[in-house]
């Protein structure tokens, strides 16, 4: 399978998924008017990667700032990785770093580990 | 010509800066407008973390008015109509104060009043949990935008929202959103 890439710009992140090694990395700011036109491409590739059971997972996320927008297809990366570990044997772990002092990141990040049921590591950089 | 005796830039000048004006934007709130004023914006105050909050709150209230703004024009570059409106960013000693004005059809004022005082009313744990409920709901048909940023802001200045509606014309109100950010975190 492919991996997927998107060099950051502005107002989108930099999105790198391997498929391969299994580390899907976000970085940087999301705030694209249209997050769901964005993440669309991003969601069809998941879809197709967590075809296969049994996979082991690490979701690097490493924003500075997203908008509302971006929070909730953010929920739904995360919800569609819990079922994934649920469902097909995934073992799936969330390395969710925040700059240090970022308390409103950490909070974030704290926020989403308690939506979903996925091992959590928030990790001050 | 008429209207350069009756638009002084001086006088202009002068109350931008007695109101401590520091950004004001009036147009279409475009990707490219967005991302200049959060350029400018992000390391204006001192502490990274209420710059950011700034930045947010703007971001929110630019993206409303992209979305939702009842005044529209067709944009080349992004290929279809965008929202008008204006954002602006004040301060007094204690506090930020971001401010964005834009159209919206008349029957939409009472829901989003509502709204804002619902949100107005709950404390940090319930606003907590009222953003998250939220933002487990599915997106709304037809609405880009994700139904949280009135909670956002709330949330990300520790203040209530406050809305003042105008009259614009027949169909239409000019709706005024205004959010203080405290200085100190």
């Amino acid at each position: 399978m492919e991996n997927f890439h998107i060099d950051g710009s502005t107002y989108i992140p930099r999105i790198d998924f391997n498929a391969q090694t299994g580390v899907l990395e976000l970085e940087g700011e999301s705030y694209h008017e249209y997050t769901t036109e964005f993440f669309g491409p991003i969601f069809s590739w998941l879809e197709d990667y967590l075809e296969e059971a049994g996979k082991t997972i690490t979701l690097n996320f490493k924003m500075s700032y997203f908008n509302t927008s971006s929070s909730r297809r953010f929920l739904e990366i995360l919800t569609m990785l819990e079922d994934y570990q649920n469902d097909k044997g995934g073992n799936v772990t969330v390395n969710w770093y925040y700059e240090e002092n970022d308390v409103d990141m950490l909070e974030s990040g704290e926020e989403y580990s308690d939506d979903v049921e996925l091992p959590f590591n928030l990790l001050p950089y | 010509m008429a209207y350069i005796e009756h638009f002084s830039v001086k006088t202009f000048k002068q109350q931008l800066s007695e109101r401590k004006i520091s950004l004001a934007f009036q147009g279409i709130f475009s990707q490219d407008v967005l991302a200049l004023i959060g350029k400018s914006l992000r390391n204006t105050p001192e502490s990274r973390v209420i710059a950011k909050r700034l930045f947010a709150i703007v971001i929110e209230m630019a993206q409303n008015i992209h979305h939702y703004s009842a005044e529209k024009q067709y944009s080349e570059k992004d290929g279809r109509d965008i929202g008008v409106g204006i954002v602006a960013i004040a301060e007094d000693e204690d506090h930020y104060i971001i401010t964005s004005g834009n159209c919206i059809i008349k029957t939409e004022v009472p829901p989003l009043i509502e709204r804002a005082n619902y949100i107005n009313g709950l404390d940090a744990d319930e606003l907590k949990k009222f953003y998250r409920e939220q933002r487990k709901m599915p997106q709304r048909e037809g609405k880009p935008g994700a139904n949280l940023g009135f909670i956002d802001m709330v949330r990300k200045s520790g203040n209530p929202i406050e809305i003042n509606i105008k009259d614009y014309d027949e169909t239409r109100s000019f709706f005024i959103l205004s959010v203080k950010v405290n200085k100190e975190l």
